[in-house]
């Protein structure tokens, strides 16, 4: 046998040698160890052995693979476990054995589980003691039950528990191709198991599809309660939870498993929300395969999922999974996914706080109801300025699933549990996040048309609400709420009572300037803006910044919104210069220490850039808004739906100046996102194929441009119902085109259905209105209708009067167009008049180039021409010349 | 606490954490079989998960990741020898295949008497050589990388490369000589 030494001279030769060829090799050696053939000879194969191959370069997965194929599982044990005999392995893990045995004076069959090298240490005999009194404080009939349990002779313990034929779960639903609402009902039985041990106390910690089995007769059974965990009380969420050994299946694993927090019922919560993903994706939320620990660990901490309705869709156009996620509407995925997500949210704290609250939120989904767990924001979105304004692309109130959510929240459970911590946190968290949501226009999932249904809910909200008066400040936080809901819905005349009352009771609960105040004013504020009450917005607005800057800290939160709220009525007032001092002002509170980057600084920019674009500052704003662009992809990423919103206000820039293909450009990179984030049937999809449909028209490209619209079209009147303004912007673009070729019924009929659905929608006022009006009569004009024609225009300027500033570029559009409609009656002294107001207003907004500006100039030269006043005909059939010359 | 109550609570925990990653280790490759049975069976990617699984229980905390590791490799040979003691057991009496690997047939499938012998083998390196022995097992069984065992034996990348390269030529000639 070899010593140490011997073997130091082995190698130290092994490698000399090694050096020389191999031809070179004997020669070699036995010059270096004279007189020692042996060593020589031993050597000299360790150099052979060094060119072959070897067991030692297998790779280990090989070799395990083989001595673990299951021929090779431990011996069927012969011992006679009290009554019963062993018949077969069922299977085995980390902890023992399970065979199938018989009783044999009774012939039934039972399961038994036997400790493997139970000598290995007391830890993991202890760990078997404790699954056995789990499972027989236990006693539901879909958990398995304990029947008995012992040692053998040399010590081994088992246990004999009831024996579940089956299948799991998973592999039942794919074997009978289960439908949605089936599967959810299956895995509604195994929350009722794991809310009977959450009731006894017992975390299960090991939740996974292989642990719940379904039987032939289709009940489900719970199995392997090996890890479970024994709370002292599920009140008090222990620490010392997570200090037994935690040997969970990483892929069911909740984050706080793998970073070592607290382990709770939450826990298992997490767990089932991971099977649902499962039972609807047909996949697992993440891949973990051939991943290292650190990316494990990253993953289930720090990635969202990609929503449960996408990765079922993403399974296949002909995968089953994919034909069953088209059974089910889109408004109910949206509901599966809330659920589903909510279940697995990665902070407990958000998760359903127990397993109760989710089995409801099933139920709830089972009967087509609305669920009490809300979305998270999925982004900000600016967009603003892009929509409000500029009537073509308005898009109007938000009707977001949350609403259903948040009003049932309310009614329900706010009402059900009125404790003040209850309440306190619903009005801290629930409120915020869900208002962030609902005008931050994250999450859109919008129910199928019913506004009748979301405004009866939020009316009982309302009537809730008006129980709760032993507790005024969560009153009022509703009835703010609640108020803002309504205005998103578009009935602002219930808002205005609603924020109104919320404002007066804050009065009396709170000093003036505090943030409740501030946040009231703010709310009631930017309502009377969208009433078109521009003067009282601003007083209330001003006074709002006047009382929180007195009473609160410089920088204060409250200080920034009213701030912020400033520049948007002074925006909507069309005072473009002070909203830009304003807006600056916001910017330079919402800006952070250091060069970090907030979703509140980018809003702010956001308004500011909106300021420049009205103001006709399209570079500014251009540059603002890659500026924003960069920070969104700082914050957010390449394929956020936030990066798109981004890429609209760029585009819509490039379509005010007339550089549509750039538009085109810009708006068919934010389509890309949209349908990527949203999929190709949602509203916000259809939002960015108006707006790419737009561009498209303006290049004449007609047939493509009008396919978008139609479908965009289809897509908002089913979502939104036929009445909502939002359905009305895409009418205006298919009238457009309509009116481009010709097909002047079609316009008519697009732009008539236009106005009477803004007149409806905010009670006969609204510039929006005017702008329908305005289009309208642009048919009556080709027509050579011009009369009525004219008196149209001139109702849209009574409208506009006292809600847009008098050089309004929707103001200017107008007028050039009742000029060309009183040029065409061949009134050109009050035709030249018109035209040459709207021309300065337009001159001083937008770069020359603009279609109007050049129908301003045409008409204008007409006009003079035949009013003999040559010298000003001409200065406009120059300039018209230089706009039509082509750029060098 | 003094130096030997030290070193005691650390045996102890050295001992946990061995039976923990030997249960781990034992409870993952039964979880491929079961659930994959095509799937590969990565030392590495065991060893990783395992360590994930155990890296805040008490014993385990006080470990580096490295040393975790090495003591995974060891436990993972003992899974692997374990299962093929077995599985030799229950061949006994059926007539042993002879299985030869001089001809580096990779479809020849490793027996258990291939790893039996190598845990043996291993057994004699370990007393000529400990270092060589252990980093062959933290190779082999472990699937750690040259740096990772430079690192651990406190050795440069090129000492364990030459260690290896001996220790596996040797290994290999006493496989050939015992199969």
């Amino acid at each position: 046998m070899l010593d140490g030494d011997r073997w130091a001279r082995i190698q130290t030769l092994f490698h000399q040698a090694a050096e020389h060829p191999a031809a070179e090799w004997r020669a070699y050696l036995e010059t270096a160890c004279p007189g020692d053939p042996g060593l020589a000879a031993e050597v000299l194969e360790l150099l052979e052995e060094d060119a072959r191959a070897s067991l030692l370069d297998r790779p280990l997965a090989e070799v395990a693979h083989e001595l673990l194929h299951p021929d090779g599982a431990a011996p069927i044990p012969t011992e006679q476990f009290g009554p019963y005999r062993i018949r077969e392995m069922l299977g085995e893990g980390g902890m023992g054995v399970v065979y199938l045995a018989e009783r044999e004076d009774l012939g039934s069959r039972a399961a038994i589980k036997i400790l493997r090298d139970a000598w290995l240490s007391p830890a993991r005999r202890e760990r078997f003691a404790s699954e056995q009194r789990t499972l027989a404080q236990l006693n539901h009939p879909a958990i398995a039950q304990l029947h008995d349990a012992d040692t053998l002779a040399d010590g081994t313990p088992w246990f004999v528990m009831e024996f579940v034929e089956g299948v799991p779960l998973t592999a039942y639903c794919r074997a009978r191709n289960t439908s949605i609402q089936g599967r959810l009902r299956l895995l509604r039985s195994v929350c009722e198991a794991v809310q009977h041990a959450h009731r006894h106390a017992v975390i299960h910690r090991d939740l996974k599809p292989s642990n719940i089995l379904v039987k032939n007769d289709g009940t489900v059974k719970l199995l392997d309660f090996g890890i479970a965990k024994q709370l002292e009380s599920l009140e008090v969420p222990v620490e010392q939870t997570q200090t037994g050994l935690r040997l969970m299946t990483p892929a069911y694993a909740a984050p706080e498993q793998i970073t070592a927090g607290r382990i709770g019922t939450h826990t298992d919560i997490y767990s089932l929300g991971v099977v649902l993903y499962e039972l609807l994706a047909e996949r697992l939320p993440y891949d973990l395969t051939g991943r290292t620990a650190a990316e494990i660990e990253s993953l289930i901490t720090e990635q969202i999922p990609e929503r449960p309705s996408l990765a079922a869709r993403a399974a296949g156009g002909s995968s089953d999974a994919a034909v069953r996620a088209g059974t089910v509407g889109p408004a109910a995925w949206a509901d599966l996914d809330v659920l589903c997500l909510t279940a697995m949210h990665k902070d407990p704290l958000r998760r359903y706080r127990t397993v109760d609250a989710l089995i409801r939120d099933i139920d709830h989904y089972l009967a087509g109801e609305p669920l009490e767990a809300r979305p998270d924001t999925v982004g900000y979105r600016v967009g603003k300025f892009v929509r409000r304004n500029r009537g073509p692309v308005f898009v109007a109130a938000t009707v977001a699933a949350g609403v259903i959510a948040l009003v049932v929240f309310y009614t329900v459970r706010l009402t059900r549990a009125r404790n003040a911590a209850v309440a306190e946190a619903a009005r801290t968290q629930r409120i915020q996040r869900f208002t962030m949501s609902l005008f931050q226009g994250g999450e859109r999932e919008v129910g199928p048309a019913d506004s009748l249904r979301v405004v009866s809910l939020v009316d009982r909200g309302v009537q809730e609400a008006r129980t709760l008066d032993g507790e005024p400040v969560v009153q009022a936080e509703l009835y703010h709420t609640l108020g803002r809901i309504y205005q998103q819905l578009g009935n602002l005349a219930r808002a205005d009572t609603l924020l109104q009352t919320a404002l007066d009771r804050r009065r009396s609960l709170f000093p003036a300037g505090s943030p409740e105040v501030t946040g009231s004013q703010v709310a009631l504020g930017l309502l009377r803006v969208e009433q078109a009450r521009f003067e009282e917005a601003e007083t209330i607005i001003r006074n709002a910044l006047e009382e929180s800057s007195g009473a609160l800290q410089a920088g204060h939160p409250a200080v920034a919104e009213a701030t912020l709220a400033l520049g948007q009525v002074l925006q909507a007032r069309g005072n473009y210069d002070e909203a830009i001092r304003v807006a600056e002002e916001a910017v330079r509170l919402y800006t952070p220490p250091g060069d970090s980057v907030t979703p509140e600084l980018a809003a702010s920019l956001a308004e500011l850039a909106g300021d420049h674009f009205f103001a006709g500052h399209y570079e500014t704003a251009d540059s603002l808004n890659q500026r924003i662009l960069g920070m969104y992809r700082r914050l957010y990423g390449e394929r956020h739906p936030q990066i798109a919103s981004v890429l609209f206000n760029l585009g819509a820039s490039q379509f005010d100046r007339g550089h549509y293909a750039e538009a085109e450009r810009f708006h068919r990179q934010g389509l890309a996102v949209y349908q990527s984030f949203f999929g190709p049937d949602h509203p916000e999809t259809a939002y960015a194929m108006t707006m790419l449909g737009r561009a498209l028209i303006f290049q004449n490209k007609f047939a493509v441009g009008d396919t978008l619209l139609r479908k965009s079209l289809a897509i908002r009147e089913r979502v939104f119902g036929p009445d909502n303004p939002v359905v009305a912007s895409t009418l205006n673009e298919l009238g457009s085109v309509a009116f481009q070729q010709d097909r002047l019924d079609e316009a008519e009929a697009a732009w008539g259905r236009m106005a009477e659905i803004y007149k409806k929608a905010y009670d006969n006022k609204h510039y929006l209105i005017g702008i329908a009006l305005s289009n309208l009569a642009s048919v009556y004009v080709k027509r050579e209708q011009y009369l009525r024609a004219e008196s149209l225009y001139r109702d849209v300027l009574e409208r506009y009067r006292g809600m847009l500033a008098d050089d309004h570029v929707n103001v200017g559009i107008t007028r050039i167009k009742l000029g060309r409609a009183l040029l065409r009656q061949r009134r050109y002294a009050d035709a030249a008049a018109e035209s040459f107001a709207g021309y300065q207003i337009l001159i001083q907004q937008a770069n020359p180039g603009v279609s109007f500006l050049k129908a301003a100039r045409t008409d204008l030269a007409l006009a003079y021409d035949s009013l003999r006043q040559p010298d000003r005909a001409r200065r406009f059939r120059a300039e018209l010349a230089d706009t039509i010359r082509p750029a060098p | 606490m003094s130096a030997a109550q030290s070193a005691d609570s650390d045996r102890q925990a050295l001992n946990e954490l061995f039976s923990v990653t030997y249960e781990e280790l034992r409870r993952l490759a039964g979880s491929v079989r079961r659930d994959d049975p095509g799937a590969t069976l990565s030392p590495t990617a065991l060893v990783n998960e395992a360590w994930l699984k155990l890296a805040d229980s008490p014993s385990v905390a006080r470990t580096s990741p490295l040393h975790f590791k090495r003591i995974a490799a060891r436990a993972m040979r003992q899974v692997l020898i374990e299962a093929a003691r077995r599985r030799n057991a229950r061949k006994r009496g059926g007539g042993v295949l002879p299985v030869t690997f001089d001809d580096g047939l990779q479809e020849n499938p490793a027996s258990s008497e291939d790893l039996l012998a190598l845990d043996a083998i291993l057994e004699d390196l370990a007393r000529i050589n400990p270092r060589q022995a252990m980093m062959v097992e933290s190779r082999f069984f472990g699937g750690l990388g040259v740096a990772e065992i430079a690192q651990l034996l406190e050795v440069s990348e090129a000492t364990v490369l030459r260690d290896w390269r001996a220790a596996r030529a040797w290994l290999a000639r006493e496989l050939r000589g015992r199969c």
